[in-house]
């Protein structure tokens, strides 16, 4: 069998499969990995004690254990207490508990970067403080938290390929089964990894873009964005 | 950073490299010397380490097994010396082909596809696949060939081909319906106890071993008269008619009887 043969015929089908289960993973846990991490946030700044408490537990035990080793208890651990969740959906729960926790903390940080004035102005104004959260800080908190959030989604993209240890066949699945069948282990992750960093930078353009769209004169800096200098 | 600093930086790098070099060199000369003094070759042999009877890592950590006795059998017998890798199986091959091993002594099926990239010793083992189902399922071995089940494999095993050539190739079986990314068959067999995978398929001795205590039932054999062989790579000739000496000189001792008999294993 030739090169071309191989490439075309043979590995490219089997990696745009894949591709797509990769683009379903990304797609379904992204916005509710955002969601996720900014009701953290807010509870964690604004909310009582316990929810304060709560928030930052949950944060704390999520991102101190392997994601690999969470992924593996809620597919292979949670049937013997009668939960049985397919390997797809487990790997959505695990990835969304995973990234809701990493953005909560960009989401905080870009939170505490507002000052406390604000709030108390809103207040004045006769918002609650629930209300000058969402229609003050939030907004704002959300443009600084940027890129922080598109540094957590690209590593969504790579590390959805921890699916494949719970049998779903995505893009790095999907090419270890052509190169144990072929024993063509280099080409065919190297055509993966291309893979990867095409899904990458789409992201990194988008994201530019969209910074630049929600920009807001004098509170970020809009003129040193990349785009200006490609 | 100014120059200054980046001075010191290149400096540091070229001594650790410096030192490094100095490293390796010092460590090889004696391996080396120690090997001309014995003169005994260390063979690394790749295995499965979750392959029983035919491989396995027992609770202390050491390689056990029918194939792992054969190879410290003939590496006594031919004078040489061994030592067990345990490997993720969907890469021993290439780990071979790469100088990681130098031979696959674990019940590996001979296949024309893996003649392709390594050398075979001559057979010494006649398997054929099983098939599993859940004890309460009542699904049969007909059901199975039908390719009605949701059938799950260990990544790379002849069970996965078998399924791919006879099932899902005629069209008999949808492709998503094989779930073959398991990185070792434990985890299989554990997905079929909770009924997540209709069917199981694997050789059938390290099949019988994965099932022990689960409420898991063989329901049939697939003829596949599959022969297990040493895989070693095509530049090592000398190792590979070491390895067929020594296999014709095991199956006929009666060691040969007896570890059949350690390891309940019948032709």
């Amino acid at each position: 069998m030739d090169q071309a043969e191989f490439l075309f015929q043979i590995l490219l089908p089997v990696l745009m499969e894949g591709m797509i289960v990769t683009i379903k993973l990304i797609v379904f846990t992204a916005p509710f990995g955002l969601i996720l991490g900014i009701l953290v946030a807010v509870g964690r700044v604004y909310g009582s004690k316990p929810i304060s408490l709560l928030c930052k537990g949950a944060v704390g035990f999520i991102k101190g254990t392997p994601l690999l080793l969470m992924l593996f208890i809620l597919y292979f651990g949670l049937p013997s207490i009668g939960i049985t969740l397919s390997a797809f959906v487990a790997s959505l729960v695990g990835f969304i508990m995973c990234n809701g926790a990493y953005n909560s903390e960009y989401i905080r940080g870009a939170i505490s970067s507002i000052k406390e004035g604000q709030i108390i102005a809103a207040q004045a104004l006769g918002m609650t403080r629930m209300q000058a959260v969402r229609h003050i800080i939030l907004p704002q908190a959300l443009i600084r938290a940027i890129p922080g959030l598109s540094n957590e989604f690209i590593y969504l993209i790579k590390y959805s390929s921890l699916a494949y240890m719970l049998t779903v066949i995505e893009l790095t699945g999907a090419g270890k089964m052509v190169a144990t069948k072929y024993f063509e282990f280099t080409e065919v992750f190297m055509i993966v990894g291309i893979g990867y960093l095409i899904l990458v930078t789409i992201t990194t353009i988008a994201v530019m873009l969209i910074e630049r769209k929600v920009a807001v004169p004098g509170m970020t800096q809009s003129g040193r964005n990349m785009l200006d200098i490609l | 950073m100014n120059h200054k600093g980046l001075g010191l930086v290149l400096v540091l790098i070229m001594a650790v490299t410096v030192a490094f070099a100095g490293c390796t060199s010092s460590e090889q000369t004696p391996a080396e010397e120690q090997v001309i003094i014995e003169e005994t070759t260390v063979y690394t042999v790749g295995i499965d380490g979750e392959y029983p009877p035919y491989a396995f890592i027992d609770s202390e950590g050491n390689a056990q097994g029918f194939d792992v006795e054969s190879a410290r059998w003939i590496a006594e017998q031919q004078g040489f010396e061994v030592k067990f890798q345990p490997m993720a199986w969907d890469s021993i091959i290439p780990s071979l082909m790469n100088n990681k091993i130098d031979m696959v002594y674990a019940g590996m099926t001979i296949t024309d596809e893996r003649k392709e990239k390594v050398d075979f010793s001559i057979p010494y083992w006649v398997v054929n696949q099983s098939v599993a189902v859940h004890e309460d399922s009542g699904y049969t071995l007909e059901d199975f060939k039908s390719g009605s089940l949701v059938v799950g494999a260990q990544s790379g095993t002849t069970g996965q081909i078998w399924v791919e050539e006879n099932l899902i190739d005629t069209g008999l079986m949808p492709k998503e319906n094989l779930k073959a990314s398991y990185s070792n068959f434990p985890l299989v067999a554990e997905d079929l106890k909770i009924q997540r995978i209709d069917a199981a398929i694997y050789d059938k001795p390290p099949m019988l071993d994965a099932i022990a205590g689960k409420p898991i039932v063989i329901v049939g054999e697939i003829n596949t008269g599959e022969e297990y062989g040493v895989a070693i790579r095509k530049d090592d000739p000398e190792l590979l008619a070491m390895m067929n000496e020594g296999i014709t000189a095991l199956m006929a001792d009666p060691y040969w009887e007896e570890l059949k008999t350690k390891y309940e294993m019948t032709e």
